[in-house]
This record gives structure tokens, sequence and C-alpha cells, in this order.
């Protein structure tokens, strides 16, 4: 019985008590401290909101340097890009008068995906961060001459939004990485 | 911040002495220490809080000296190197306009290729690595990416010249293989020893992206093409050094004898925005000993790259082994400073005993002073040329077009004509370099011109023939008592900013025009501007102008320069090697050296035209010229070895 209620005394223990309060507090700050810094460098970039979209969706971020952002930033055009290239398979069935443009879309995108996003990737985690900027200027551009070869082909782009997207992504993450240099 | 929290509450954490041993069943007595304590607690809480969000406000992401970042969105036209800008962000960062990429053609892209400068078949490249010659053969190793056309998975590519010229590739000489360069063969530099033996020192990318430094050497010395390498079981046999930060460290220099028999090695590295170079001792290059004295540091230079150390003789017009030392002797200092992109070198004298390289002049100390080159160039290294006793340069050059172009066209840069480098005996405060006399061979034509009289104004085209790559050497005379006894004065006239070929002045510009279409919609002119002073003293600059070489939109068009001394006996003389999209100048015989990448739309294949031009409006200027037409280089995979992929 005794030795019961001595637990209970050491859990509500005024020691303890502070222990978990300072954990909350230093987590808090902490937190607080890195949103500034993603909240900082979102406001250098051209889409403020858009970068803070994809660097709060990733927990990772809380923790990051600048670098850390960056490669964060990689990863998102990634994702975008092979979330792209799966909509290229999809609009040459859905729509196959489209093929020429979206062939054309599709070598752009594995250059981005293929040879870009790793290019700036490698860049980042060596401590080379001005070849990393290549891939990143690079991916913003290739999303701009997807969108034009549908106009090129005498039709309406159906990736508009996905290109704006891409361009507008990696344009921040090159804006992010400018920082570094 | 955290450490001041740390501070602050550690005092509460004393431990209570009476907490844990009294069980006195009354609350209140137990409330009230839990009160007063908790009450301490919430309020340094709150006060530390406070100061944290205060402090937070002024936490800025960007911690170099600020660049003014938001105008470089706004701005179209690149604020230059000067300003520490590369020459990628002069291109767009914020609009989305889609008239900013060009509709290159096939043709336009593949006209792009040089005819005579070492490139390999398709690919990224960069930074030239351990040149060297042996057996009969001049190696030139390469940081190559063999996917792609950006950088990446950066191997080491091998060609092998007999003549610097005309080059046979082979085999890749290193690849990232081992835990310690997964992530980057990068660049090194090769010594050879008395005994014949060649030792590759290069920097590796470890498994963990920390720098650090491995032995290569040959498998067997005795193999003139030097196909397979050895990489020292016992690597790293550098890591970064306490101090050092581990992405600091890199690129080894070919070693040099101290004065105590034993081999000493350079690399350049930082401390917080301090450039400088640490030396390490070594016998058997395996261990090594790093020096205490630093062999020499210059502020806010950040990070020194492909740093180079070499002699030079300044009463003999030869090079020098890398290990000589001793009366009318200089000692080069060169560093490609990573900050701006640029490689910068500096004239002074080593002292073996403490090892420390002292500037002739601390005003132009290394990467405050001259650069080896004014245009798109950098990671320069020299080797000695034992064969025929010159010390010869290799310099890397980037494309300055969009990667998405790279990308179409497959690869992207290229490494000038090695220079030779020697001393300037005349004004004994900068080198020169000079084209290496085997590029003559390519020459084929030529076409002269003697005393052509340029009024101002002129415009005058050479009739040469395919103006695509050609060899021109020009001199230009001028009344130069004209400009001594005028007061025209063109306070601070600078290349990069004082508009460029158009902007006409008393006594300049006039010069060169190449890589032109005959309406001159497209052109690349190379000229003098002389300015005076307002000290009254003539000044001359030697610029290229890149700001009409192309219609396109995504192609640097920036003005390179720098000003150049010119003897009073001197007349001006410029020597362009033109080949597609680079461009060679060399101003008073090296002097000042300029290299640029030109992407014509129009100006190419037979639609490529040269002038010289006089836009001074003061002074007439009398120009002889020597075109040669040059042929292209042989470049192929070295036979028999089935190398095509």
């Amino acid at each position: 019985m005794e030795s019961r209620n001595t637990n209970k005394m050491k859990i509500s223990s005024p020691l303890t008590i502070l222990f978990l309060l300072f954990l909350l507090q230093q987590t808090l700050l902490s937190a607080m401290a890195d949103i500034q810094l993603i909240k900082n460098t979102c406001k250098g970039t051209p889409s403020p909101d858009l970068c803070l979209k994809i660097l709060l969706a990733e927990p990772k971020s809380q923790n990051a340097d600048l670098t850390g952002l960056a490669l964060i930033g990689v990863d998102a055009v990634n994702n975008k890009g092979l979330e792209i290239l799966k909509q290229i398979v999809d609009l040459k069935k859905s729509r196959p008068e489209l093929r020429p443009a979206l062939d054309q879309c599709a070598e752009v995108y594995h250059a981005v995906v293929e040879a870009d996003v790793p290019s700036s990737r490698d860049a980042l985690r060596g401590g080379m961060p001005k070849f990393a900027e290549d891939g990143m200027a690079d991916s913003a551009v290739e999303a701009q001459v997807c969108e034009r070869r549908f106009g090129e082909h005498g039709h309406a782009s159906p990736m508009t939004g996905s290109n704006n997207v891409m361009h507008d992504a990696a344009n921040v993450v090159r804006a992010i990485i400018r920082m570094l240099l | 911040m955290n450490a001041d929290l740390e501070h602050t509450t550690s005092t509460s954490y004393s431990p209570l002495p009476d907490a844990d041993n009294h069980r006195h069943p009354s609350s209140s007595i137990r409330r009230r220490p839990i009160t007063l304590l908790s009450g301490i607690f919430l309020s340094m809480l709150f006060f530390s809080s406070l100061i944290a969000l205060i402090l937070n406000q002024h936490n800025q992401p960007h911690q170099h000296d600020s660049r003014n970042k938001e105008s470089s969105y706004a701005k179209p036209v690149s604020r230059g190197p000067q300003q520490g800008v590369s020459e990628k962000s002069n291109i767009e960062l914020a609009s989305s306009d889609v008239e900013d990429t060009y509709p290159w053609t096939n043709a336009m892209l593949s006209w792009q290729r040089t005819g005579f400068h070492f490139q390999p078949p398709k690919n990224w490249m960069n930074d030239p690595n351990g040149p060297l010659y042996h057996m009969g053969w001049y190696h030139l190793f390469y940081q190559y990416n063999p996917d792609a056309a950006v950088w990446g998975n950066i191997t080491w590519g091998h060609a092998i010249s007999e003549d610097l010229i005309n080059w046979f590739h082979l085999p890749f000489a290193m690849v990232p293989d081992q835990w310690y360069d997964i992530n980057g063969v990068w660049t090194g530099s090769a010594t050879i020893l008395p005994d014949g033996r060649i030792i590759m020192l290069y920097t590796g990318d470890t498994n963990e992206e920390v720098q650090v430094q491995n032995l290569a050497y040959p498998a067997n010395l005795s193999d003139p093409l030097l196909l397979d390498w050895i990489k020292y079981p016992g690597n790293p046999v550098l890591v970064p050094p306490p101090g050092i930060g581990t992405k600091d460290f890199r690129d080894p220099t070919t070693a040099w004898l101290g004065p105590n028999g034993k081999w000493r090695v350079a690399l350049g590295s930082k401390v917080n925005k301090t450039g400088i170079t640490l030396v390490y001792e070594t016998t058997d290059f395996t261990s090594y000993e790093l020096l205490e004295n630093l062999m020499h540091a210059v502020p806010g230079t950040g990070m020194w790259e492909c740093v180079d150390f070499y002699p030079v003789s300044t009463t003999e017009s030869n090079g020098l082994d890398t290990s000589v030392n001793g009366p009318g002797i200089k000692h080069v200092l060169k560093s490609s400073l990573d900050d701006d992109k640029h490689d910068y070198y500096a004239l002074g004298t080593y002292d073996p005993i403490s090892s420390k390289w002292t500037p002739d002049d601390p005003e132009l100390d290394v990467g405050i002073g001259l650069r080896l080159d004014y245009g798109k160039y950098y990671a320069s290294k020299t080797f000695y040329d034992q064969n025929t006793q010159r010390r010869l340069l290799w310099g890397w050059i980037g494309e300055t077009d969009s990667e998405a172009a790279d990308i179409l066209k497959g690869w992207s840069s290229v490494q000038t004509i090695p220079r030779e480098v020697v001393f300037d005996k005349k004004t004994g405060t900068n080198v020169l370099q000079w084209p290496i006399k085997e590029v003559e061979k390519l020459r084929s034509k030529v076409t002269v011109y003697q005393k052509v009289v340029l009024e101002p104004g002129s415009l005058v085209p050479l009739d040469v023939g395919l103006a695509t790559q050609l060899d021109i050497i020009a001199t230009f005379e001028i009344d130069k008592e004209a400009v001594k006894t005028s007061v025209e004065a063109d306070v601070g006239y600078n290349c990069t900013t004082s508009g460029g070929a158009s902007s006409r002045g008393a006594f300049g510009p006039f010069g060169l025009v190449v890589l032109a279409d005959e309406k001159l919609t497209e052109q690349t002119p190379i000229y003098f501007y002389i300015a005076k002073g307002s000290d009254g003293v003539a000044q001359t600059h030697f610029c290229a102008d890149q700001s009409k070489s192309s219609r396109a939109p995504d192609v640097t068009k920036l003005i390179y320069g720098s000003s150049v001394p010119v003897l009073h006996e001197e007349n001006f003389s410029m020597r362009l090697l033109v080949d597609h999209s680079i461009v060679e100048s060399f101003g008073q015989g090296g002097r000042t050296v300029i290299t640029s990448r030109v992407y014509p739309t129009k100006a190419i294949y037979s639609a490529a035209k040269v002038f010289l031009f006089n836009n001074a409006t003061g002074v007439t200027v009398t120009a002889n010229v020597n075109v040669w037409n040059m042929d292209s280089a042989h470049m192929d995979y070295f036979p028999f070895l089935n190398l095509e992929r």
C-alpha cells in the first residue's frame, strides 16, 4: 500500500512535473524556431504559399537546416514529376490525338526525374549547391517546354495545371538552393 | 538560445532536498513548494518564450553576407560575376513566360559542338584532373557524368594525345566504387616522382558525404596508355582535420619537394569566410602530417577550390618542375573561388622553411586581384610538361546556355586549348597565357589584311570563307599622341558595365566582330577601349561582348573583360581562337584572357562572318590582321578497345 502511494507521489512529484513542463517548453520553442526558418526561407522564394505547402507537408522539415529544406523540395519535385509521368500515360490512352505532344512531354519529364532530380539531390548532399541549382532550373524550363508542345501541335494543353505546379515548385526549390550559394 | 534556456532552467533543477523524503499527508504543506517552484518555472518559461519569439523574428535562413536577393528576381539582366551572381542566374526566376525558352533547332544545336576543343562524345564534363605526360602520351582526366548532360555520378574520364590537340578517348580511369568515393570521384592531381612512379591524389566523396583524399596509381607503369588504375587499399589517406568542415576539404595539388626531402601537398579550404591553403607533408604518400602553418589565407574570399601552386622563372622562358625553387623564381598561387565561380591568381614568394607564400602585392592577393580568365572559366589546373619543359594550363569551360538545351543536345562543357604559362618579364606583375604552339598545325588557309585604315565608325567585312573555326591575330595602331594630349576622360570604364561595343568613346571601342551574320543582328565583338582616368592616365581595357551574341533569350549575354597593361612602345594586339560556340580571346600576348561561350541562332555555318570595326569617335585605327581557317581536330575512341557505347 505504502509503496504504491510512493509511486504515485513520484509521478506527480514536483521534479517530474517540472521535467515534463521543461520538455514541453523545449519542444514548443524548437518547433517555433524551425517553423520560423521555414517561413523565412519561403518568403525568399517566388511562390511562398506553395513553398510552405511543400515544406510543411514533410514532418522532417521541422528539424531541417536549409540544405535539408532544399532536399525536401527536390523530393517534392521528384514526386510531382513521377505523378506527371503517370498522368501522361493515362492521357495517351484517353486522348490519343495528343500523342505527339505527350511523347515529347514524357521525354522532358523523364529528364527531370532521371537526370535533374538526382543531380540536384547528389549535389546538395555532397555540399556542392552550385551544381544543384542547374537541375531545378531545368525542371522549371522543361515544364514550360511540355506545355508549349500542345500549342505547337494545334491543341489546348490538358496538363496546364500540372505543368504550372512543376514550374513553380522547381523555381521555389531553385530559390532555396540559391540561398545556399 | 537553447543554451540560455538550459542555463536558466537548470537552476530550477537542483534537487529539492525534501521532495522525495517527505511523505507528509498534509497536502497544503506539499503544495507550497510545488506552487512556488511551478510559479518560478512558469514565469521563466514565459520569459524565455518571449526571448525566443523575439530572436526568431530576426532569424534569417541566409547566413551569408547579404546580397540583394529580392532584386535578383526582378532583374532580367544578370548583375554579373562581380556581384557573385552566377551566369545562369540571369535567367528569370520568377517569370513563367513561355517565351523565355528559345525553340532551338537541331541545326542550331549541333553547330554548337566545337571543332578543335577537347570534349567527350556526349554528356557532362567539369574539372580537368591529373594532367600529365608519360611515355610519349599526354594524359587528360576529367570529371564526367556517364549518364546525363548534367552534373552527377562523377567518374574520371580519360583521354590521351600525342600533341594535346588530337585526342583518343579511353575507358574511365576511375569510377565511384568504394565507400570512400561512392558519392563521387572528384578532382585530383598527378605527381611524377623522380623514379618515374606516378602518384595520383584525388578527392572522394564518401558514403556519408565526407570529403576525403585518396591515393591511386597506375596498375602498370609501362603501359603507355595508363589504362588501369589501382586505388590504394588503405584509402583514404587524408580526412578533414579538426577545425575543417567535412565538406570544405578537396582538390589536392601536385606535390613538391620540401627542404627536408619530404613531399608537400596543398589543399584549399576555408575557415568562416577566409579562404585558406593547408599543407601536408609526406614521404610515402600514404601517411601525412599537417603543417602548422597555413601556406596562405585571404579573408572574405570563401572556399578555395582547385588550388594550384607552381614556380615560374623570372628570367627564362621555359616552364619549371613543381619542386623547383631558388633565385630568379616566383611562385604562382591560384584558387578557384566557390563563392563567385572565377579563377584567381597572384605572383609571390614561397619560403620553403616556413612553407608560407607571400604575395608580391597584397592589394592584388589571391581572390581579390587578377583573374586567370575574365570570362566563363573555372577549375583550371597546370602541369609541368617535362617533354617540352613547359608549364601548361587546362581550364574547364561550362555552358552558358540553358540546361534544357544541354539536355537536348546531349552534352555540356568543353576544355580550353591548353595554354603555356610564363612570367611576364615586361610588366613583372602578371603571367602570360598563350595557346600551345601545336594548335597552329590546324591552320589551313590564311587571309592577310595589311594596313586597313579604320576611321571612326568603320565596319570592314573580312572575306575569309567559312568563319566558324578561325585563328585570328590582329594588331591595331593608333595615334598615341592624340590620346596623350586629349583631356577626354571616361571615368570608371568597366567592360562589364559600360555598355559593350556600341557604347562609343573617344578612343574606343575598336577590334574584331566574330560569329556575326551579315546584317549583324547577331554579333560577338572583341575589342580594346582606351579610357583616360581622372588622373589623366590612359588605361586600356580588353573586352568580349556577348550582349548581342544571340537572339535567343535563354543564353548568357554578359560583357566580360578587364584592364590590360599596354607598354609605351607596344601596339594593341589580340589573338582569337574562334571555334563554334567558344571564343578564346588573348589580349596583349596573353596578359588578359577572356573565354566566351556564344550560341547564335543565325550567325552559324556559312552565315557566320568576321568584321573589323572602329567605334571610337576621336581616333583612327590602323589594323593588320591574319585570319587562318582552322581544320577540326581528330577526337575518337582509341581503336581496338571496343569502347563505343
